[in-house]
């Protein structure tokens, strides 16, 4: 019985954190974006990178995330193999380090329409400039875009 | 008649014993009975849960790495499953539980937990029977394991393998997932075809090494008085009881004189009815000393060897190596061909070459023709046993002091998911000290060929009664330690 709890439980647990606990970390109505940098193809990707799928599995580039004028954004940035670095210029925000295997948050208001590029700002591997992708942000006036 | 029979007996005794007892007979090594002086741990080791209890933690830290390598982060040194594992555990294996607690590790491992669930369908409790062989009920096919494959060849040839790949092996958390993935399946699998534990004797690579190294350990478990077992009629121990299982290792207590197979699960302490099993503790390094087949010989080779490439491979300087065995990044495989293909060589033929020329050479200088050359190459082996065991201790400590920080890291973020349980997350790597690596790993070597000799010179006093020609068979085989150990200093301090 103890055994079959523990099959169980641990699972129920991790998922509960995934699915609930880290949502609240945040304002209500942040929009969480998970972002992670692959080296290899030079790719930010946010589909989730584990042990299970990193080796055979090449994963989707997200070379544009939409988003709503007003949103609260959160990104939660991780590097799946060497030292990433990322930056959306438009906004003045980083370059933050996100080191392999480290989670990096880092947050910014939608609050214009437009297209903000983010892109990794140091020459990380041989597919560097690869690493680069867009948030479109939609609504508002035109005029008062980015 | 019979006071002539019997004084031509005792005439023949005592001439036999001039004969083939050695002049200078080593004496006998202490030992100190635990259960006699703490009952109360005799008490603990009785309790029929005893087992599942210090299983329970490592079962479930074990459901959480295999979780951590399939869905947590790739990057090995922010998973759990790496970091306990390969750094952690690890170094605590071989450099605390083998020395100190001879094969500990067994009573608490959790890959045979669920094979002995559908052996025995019962965690805790025993079920009498009649088995055959045993006087237990056990489910399953329970056949025997081929004689043929009744040694440590497989143990040998599956560590060989998986250290071939060892670069990924402890770099990346799914190939670990995976491999002890597979290593529950097998033990589950055969556990329902085979009888008791066959896969720990006979396939689970990391017994081979156990097996082998607990001969140096400073515990045994053994029975208080042989002549007890003798008279003994239940044979309890290894045919189980209403109060213990049959011995998961098929050893009769009676005969146990070293400790390689014994998995110290303390079932026949449990099930003994004249309780006459205790836990001892005995001199470290030359307690067992006897190797009894080729295959405990080579194993003796290959970990002594694997030391040495594994030091090469993941302390050394030379980055061309460590991409020869890094196949999945650097993907050169002609150089992983080359590394493979060496590390089989000197393992399996270039170092145990060299052992049978010391040994041969040693019969030669002693002029040993009355030893066989077999006989020699068995027993002086024993000198690789301690010596590797401090190789391997000297290779992993540094391990521990560079890249200890990672465990702090990594306990707050198990899976490299963002978490911070414990607010330790981002705490950075720092190497403890990493300017004492080498002075921390030279004496640890030093050892090693201490109690190398040491060891040497117990199995040589055992053969060669003449003190003249036992010395001089010593040289040979004494010059090959000194040998390995000055490689390792050089690889070690430089």
């Amino acid at each position: 019985m103890a055994v079959i709890l523990v099959l169980l439980g641990l699972p129920l647990l991790l998922w509960y954190w995934r699915s609930d606990a880290l949502v609240h970390r945040y304002p209500p109505g942040t929009k969480i974006i998970n972002l992670t940098a692959i080296a290899h193809g030079g790719i930010w990707t946010r589909e989730e990178i584990a042990g299970l799928n990193y080796w055979w599995k090449k994963p989707t580039r997200a070379t544009e995330i939409p988003l709503n004028e007003g949103d609260h954004v959160v990104v939660r940035l991780h590097s799946v193999d060497v030292l990433h670095s990322f930056a959306i210029p438009l906004l003045h925000l980083g370059p933050v380090d996100v080191p392999a295997g480290h989670t990096v948050e880092v947050k910014f208001n939608a609050d214009r329409p437009g297209v903000l590029t983010f892109l990794c700002w140091q020459v990380c591997s041989p597919d560097h400039p690869g690493l680069h992708g867009r948030f479109l942000v939609k609504g508002g006036e035109p005029e008062e875009s980015w | 008649m019979a006071p002539v029979v019997a004084l031509r007996g005792e005439v023949m005794a005592k001439l036999t014993s001039q004969v083939t007892a050695p002049v200078e007979v080593p004496p006998q090594a202490w030992r100190f009975d635990v259960f006699a002086r703490w009952p109360r741990l005799k008490r603990l080791v009785q309790m029929r849960s005893f087992q599942f209890l210090v299983i329970v933690p490592n079962l479930l830290l074990f459901y959480l790495f295999l979780i951590a390598g399939l869905f947590g982060t790739p990057v090995g040194n922010k998973n759990i499953i790496i970091v306990f594992v390969w750094i952690l555990w690890w170094v605590v294996l071989i450099a605390l539980m083998v020395p100190f607690g001879s094969r500990v590790w067994c009573t608490m491992c959790p890959l045979p937990f669920f094979g002995d669930w559908l052996q025995r369908r019962a965690v805790v409790k025993v079920r009498p029977g009649k088995s055959p062989g045993t006087a237990n009920t056990f489910f399953g096919l329970h056949k025997r394991w081929p004689k043929s494959l009744s040694n440590i060849w497989l143990q040998n040839f599956g560590f060989l393998l998986l250290a071939t790949f060892s670069a990924l092996l402890v770099t990346r958390p799914i190939v670990s997932a995976m491999v002890f993935g597979l290593l529950i399946l097998i033990a589950a699998i055969m556990a329902l075809v085979y009888r008791l534990r066959t896969f720990c004797n006979y396939v689970c690579p990391i017994s081979g090494f156990l097996s082998l190294y607990s001969m140096t350990s400073a515990v045994e478990l053994r029975s208080v008085d042989k002549e007890e077992c003798l008279k003994c009629k239940s044979k309890a121990c290894i045919r189980g009881s209403d109060k213990g299982w049959a011995c998961p290792w098929n050893i009769y207590m009676g005969k146990l004189d070293r400790n390689n197979y014994c998995g110290l699960c303390f079932e026949c302490v449990k099930s003994c009815p004249n309780d006459n099993i205790s836990l001892f503790v005995r001199p470290f390094g030359t307690s067992d000393v006897v190797l009894r087949g080729y295959d405990e010989v080579w194993k003796a080779c290959i970990m002594l060897v694997l030391a040495l490439t594994y030091s090469v491979m993941l302390l050394g300087p030379w980055g061309r190596f460590k991409d020869w065995a890094n196949i999945s990044e650097a993907h050169d495989w002609s150089g992983f061909g080359l590394f493979a293909t060496g590390q089989a060589l000197l393992a399996l033929v270039i170092f145990p070459g060299l052992y049978y020329l010391s040994i041969r050479l040693a019969k030669w200088y002693a002029r040993a023709d009355a030893v066989p050359t077999k006989e020699l190459f068995l027993k002086y082996a024993y000198m690789l046993v301690p010596m590797g065991l401090l190789a391997w201790i000297a290779f992993s400590v540094p391990l521990l002091m560079v890249n200890g920080s990672y465990i702090i890291s990594v306990i707050s973020d198990p899976l490299g998911w963002g978490m911070d349980l414990f607010h330790t997350a981002d705490f950075p790597w720092k190497p403890l000290r990493p300017e004492w690596v080498p002075f921390v790993q030279a004496p640890i070597l030093l050892a090693g060929l201490y109690f190398g000799l040491k060891g040497l010179h117990k199995v040589g006093c055992q053969l060669f009664p003449d003190a003249a020609q036992r010395h001089r068979s010593l040289v040979p085989p004494a010059v090959l330690l000194l040998g390995v150990t000055a490689v390792f200093l050089k690889l070690f301090v430089g």
